[in-house]
């Protein structure tokens, strides 16, 4: 799996149409990714570190808490958008867990463009989905400036 | 405790600030360590996070911290000893009293559910964050696949002295492990 970084400019939002696909973002599911996010994010609850301590607590194995959810959303969004996107919203609903060896897919899709002023405004609904179903499902508002900004230059999509 | 009696208590919380410690003060103002700690625990290399001279070039102006790392600035440091003992709460006096009136209840499970946030303004380096949180709804009994279990809904106001940069709807569900009937 090719690693998707993050995009060195900011997407033009006059280009950006309702239905537009967001690039689909995976994520190799190990014991470490779940670990190093729990703890970047402060979350000390054993059930995202100690597999032994989820089991007794009913869970086949840790599980991938819910503030690296919301830090690989805002990831998702901004690796396509660019710098110069700011999030604005982001609402999540988590559905079945995040365990080592279950992949993550996102995708997401563009549902309103709107003007604000100086700020072009996109909502997008997003869904991440392992092999067990939906882990996430969510609904988010960027803004990208028109124009005022000095690294939105060019879309980086074909 | 019958479940009238339960809820007649659970109730009388509702719209009461979650923690009687009062609002939380982020132990240390936002800074280029931890937010680099993050971007890399998510592989995040938005350059607007850690790179100075395109943050500057940015609509932002500097450098600015993930948007969602809001609510990592502002949890309890942990006292390791003992969590899992404490039911993974980081501290004692973090346990908020609806928590503890539920776990009595032997609604003992918790899983997150709901996390919404409003971004008003990305933090900059320096920012001294402040969280209030207040409890905003606790539900009635449902039926869920974990088990019986009470949703809990927070509402969090994220400041840096008056001016109010963030807000979070946080809900989780409190469950009765294995959905044995009460």
């Amino acid at each position: 799996m090719s690693e998707r970084a993050a995009s060195r400019t900011t997407i033009d939002w006059h280009e950006v149409q309702i239905g537009d696909a967001i690039p689909p973002m995976v994520l190799v599911m190990t014991p470490t990714r779940i670990v190093a996010g729990a703890i970047a994010s402060r979350d000390f609850m054993p059930v995202h570190h100690d597999r032994a301590y989820a089991t007794v607590q009913g869970a086949p194995d840790m599980f991938m808490n819910i503030l690296s959810d919301t830090a690989y959303c805002s990831r998702f969004l901004t690796d396509w958008a660019g710098p110069d996107a700011m999030v604005k919203r982001l609402a999540i609903r988590l559905g079945v867990p995040a365990f080592p060896g279950h992949d993550i897919t996102y995708t997401g899709k563009v549902t309103a463009v709107e003007r604000d002023g100086d700020d072009g405004i996109v909502e997008v609904e997003l869904q991440a989905l392992n092999d067990l179903g939906e882990h996430v499902s969510g609904t988010t508002t960027i803004s990208l400036p028109l124009g005022g900004a000095v690294l939105a230059t060019s879309s980086p999509r074909t | 405790m019958s479940d009238a009696e339960l809820m007649r208590q659970l109730a009388a919380l509702v719209g009461q600030p979650i923690s009687d410690a009062g609002p939380t003060v982020a132990p240390d103002p936002v800074n280029q360590p931890m937010i680099r700690h993050w971007a890399a625990a998510f592989e995040d290399w938005n350059p607007v996070y850690t790179d100075p001279d395109v943050a500057a070039r940015s609509r932002f102006g500097e450098v600015v911290a993930p948007p969602l790392m809001l609510q990592t600035w502002t949890m309890a440091t942990p006292i390791i000893t003992g969590i899992a003992e404490r039911g993974g709460s980081p501290t004692d006096a973090s346990r908020a009293a609806v928590l503890n009136l539920l776990d009595e209840a032997g609604f003992v499970g918790t899983l997150a559910s709901n996390s919404e946030f409003e971004i008003v303004r990305y933090l900059h380096l320096g920012d001294a964050l402040t969280a209030t949180t207040v409890l905003e709804s606790v539900s009635d009994e449902k039926q869920t696949r974990l088990g019986t279990g009470h949703f809990v809904t927070w509402v969090t106001t994220y400041t840096v002295g008056d001016e109010v940069v963030g807000r979070q709807l946080f809900r989780i569900l409190k469950f009765r492990p294995g959905g044995e009937s009460s």
